[in-house]
């Protein structure tokens, strides 16, 4: 049996679904199902252009293992474009950095250290962890 | 307290930007005597890194915590780094909808 995944780091959660192809009737290729560490992999690499090195510091992994991730990633996404497949985020080995959210304030935030877990807006006590 | 939002005009109607380093214009508002005003964001042309000189620029002012739709990974780390917060409202909100909620 192969070792456990390390947990990779990252920053949010995508916030929709998936994507879906235009213009067709009905479905022709097999879901395409890209998880967390991908999405945001492909967003330090090519949407703020980090370098993988950086990137993979980020995500708390070695160079190697980054790109890995990467091109598994890239064929995917081609994989959808070329078969005309929809898109799903999910899954993945991951841990989110301290992200915190407020449900009443519709808010998600960070805490500046050694201070106590409250909502900057209601100033309630923030239950939520994480995400 | 100073806060920074990053907007996208500069009059208190307009939106939360979408995005913190690439904003037109940041308000910065003082929780202390309640006055704000704007400045221009000199780097949202920038090919990269706009949202670390953003960030640079608005750690001078003295900033405690900034609001914009979505932070960048190097300005999340700049900003941890100097332990200013950083909240994203989850729906389309004004600066003065904002700003009534910190007062």
């Amino acid at each position: 049996m192969g070792r456990t995944k390390k947990d990779r780091r990252i920053q949010m959660a995508p916030t929709f679904s998936g994507f879906k192809p235009q213009g067709v009737q009905c479905k022709i290729g097999e879901d395409v199902y890209i998880n967390f560490e991908e999405y945001e992999a492909i967003n330090l690499c090519d949407y703020e252009l980090l370098t993988q090195a950086e990137a993979a510091k980020l995500m708390n992994v070695s160079r190697p293992t980054f790109t890995r991730i990467y091109e598994s990633v890239r064929r995917k996404i081609a994989k959808a474009f070329i078969e005309c497949s929809s898109i799903n985020f999910e899954g993945g080995n991951v841990t989110f950095a301290n992200w915190y959210k407020c449900e009443h304030c519709k808010i998600t935030f960070t805490l500046p250290e050694n201070a106590d877990k409250y909502c900057p807006f209601c100033k309630t006590q923030v239950l939520i962890e994480n995400h | 307290m100073i806060i920074a939002i990053a907007a996208d005009e500069n009059n208190l109607n307009a939106f939360v930007d979408p995005h913190f380093g690439r904003c037109e214009w940041y308000y910065l508002f003082d929780l202390e005597n309640l006055k704000g005003l704007f400045i221009e964001n000199p780097a949202k042309n920038n090919h990269e890194k706009a949202g670390c000189d953003a960030a640079e620029l608005l750690l001078g002012e003295n900033i405690r915590m900034a609001i914009a739709g979505r932070f960048g990974s190097k300005v999340v780390d700049v900003f941890r780094r100097n332990n200013i917060q950083m909240v994203i409202p989850e729906s389309q909100q004004t600066l003065s909808e904002i700003i009534n909620q910190l007062k």
